[in-house]
């Protein structure tokens, strides 16, 4: 998928968030994204940035933990829609290996047999060949294909097809600089949250 | 690109069965990908009695990737942004299959409104609420359901009866409740003044 390799960077990010219990709480609460000030003071509309054109090269996300009242600054370059579909489908099954989608065996459907592919709604039609994954589930063999090059799970019960070896380290790597700093706010200057000039002059840098 | 036989096919079974599991799913546009449901509260639960609109957007990969439900319709639930209206539900992300369908999305949102999940919320003013104060929580929440959810659980036919019976013409009933999104009194103020 293109969102996939518009924010690469950015989604190595949120996969560390998302291994952090604590962090985990961070993502619903993306403040606001500009190029050099933060433009929402509302905390409470988490939804709003999608509607929002984020075209400038240079970006910066706050994250704001509204239970502890901390916040994280990230600069970059995301593409921020990308960075939030990229992040969507980040934590979803990786694709299936190549050699495993050609791996499925080709079957046919007996006269008598009810069901339909669940991915098109088609009924089964007697005689027809289809794809049957290692989970005994059938489907048609180009509507499982668009599935699996997404992600390798089977659309009825989950099973895991086999990874690429490569895709998946490949994830690791991407580090790329970018600055991430933490600020813990006390419970009177959290009004500050809105003002962006305040923040980076008040980091104490944590995590690296 | 959407595959719109698969919609077309989902909005029969919706139809056929929009009975028996008061959900209802319609398009607003002829091209399908913008779609309106509507989703009965929970019996038992602070949102019973209420009707809940649901604004779907299918995206170009639909069933590949997951349709976009938010809703339109106020809600105070720690899992939906009581400003926004969306919705923190893991099969509308990451768990999205294309064995779902929007009825079964449909479904797993209702089941949500009876299982808030507020360690994982999208409102967090509510979900605080609903961890320290729940008795409160149950008091908006249900306050929300008789103010918001409620006027708008009346389908557009006893509307337009209403209205007509008040001796406007059908057919400007109809095109006037339509063109103020469905709101009775947003289409009266407007019948009256015109």
């Amino acid at each position: 998928m293109a969102s996939e390799t518009d924010a690469p960077e950015i989604s190595s990010l949120f996969e560390r968030l998302l291994r952090h219990r604590d962090l985990y709480f961070f993502l619903p609460f993306i403040l606001g994204v500009s190029n050099n000030s933060v433009s929402r003071e509302n905390g409470e509309n988490p939804d709003q940035e999608t509607s929002q054109e984020t075209t400038s090269q240079r970006e910066r996300i706050i994250l704001v933990n509204p239970f502890t009242q901390g916040m994280v600054v990230v600069e970059g370059d995301p593409n921020l829609e990308a960075l939030l579909r990229g992040w969507a489908n980040k934590d979803g099954q990786p694709p299936a290996s190549k050699a495993s989608i050609e791996a499925m065996p080709s079957v046919k459907i007996g006269e008598s047999e009810d069901g339909e592919c669940v991915v098109c709604l088609e009924e089964w039609k007697p005689g027809e060949v289809v794809k049957e994954m290692p989970c005994k589930h059938k489907f048609h063999d180009e509507c499982i294909q668009k599935w699996l090059v997404i992600h390798g799970s089977c659309p009825v019960c989950r099973y895991k097809m086999p990874v690429d070896e490569e895709v998946m380290g490949k994830k690791g790597d991407e580090e790329r600089s970018r600055r991430e700093i933490w600020v813990s706010l006390s419970f009177d200057s959290s009004r500050r949250t809105g003002d962006s000039n305040q923040v980076p002059s008040t980091d104490n840098e944590m995590e690296g | 690109m959407i595959d719109f036989a698969r919609v077309q096919k989902e909005l029969q079974e919706c139809s056929r069965e929009k009975d028996s599991s008061g959900i209802r799913v319609s398009p607003k546009s002829d091209n399908l990908a913008r779609l309106t449901g509507i989703i009965p509260g929970p019996l038992g639960t602070p949102y019973e009695g209420g009707s809940f609109e649901i604004d779907i957007t299918l995206p170009d990969g639909y069933p590949f990737e997951p349709p976009k439900m938010k809703f339109v319709t106020k809600v105070w639930h720690p899992n939906i942004s009581s400003q926004s209206g969306a919705i923190c539900l893991d099969i509308l992300k990451d768990q999205w299959s294309p064995a779902l369908t929007l009825k079964t999305a449909l479904l797993s949102v209702q089941a949500l409104l009876s299982a808030p999940e507020p360690d994982d919320p999208q409102d967090a003013v509510v979900a605080q609420q609903y961890l320290r104060e729940y008795q409160t929580f149950v008091g908006t929440a249900r306050y929300w359901t008789e103010s918001f959810a409620k006027a708008s659980s009346l389908g557009v036919e006893e509307k337009v009866q209403r209205l007509v019976e008040m001796g406007f013409p059908d057919g400007l009933v109809r095109s006037t409740l339509e063109a103020v999104g469905g709101d009775e009194n947003l289409a009266l103020e407007k019948l009256l003044s015109s």
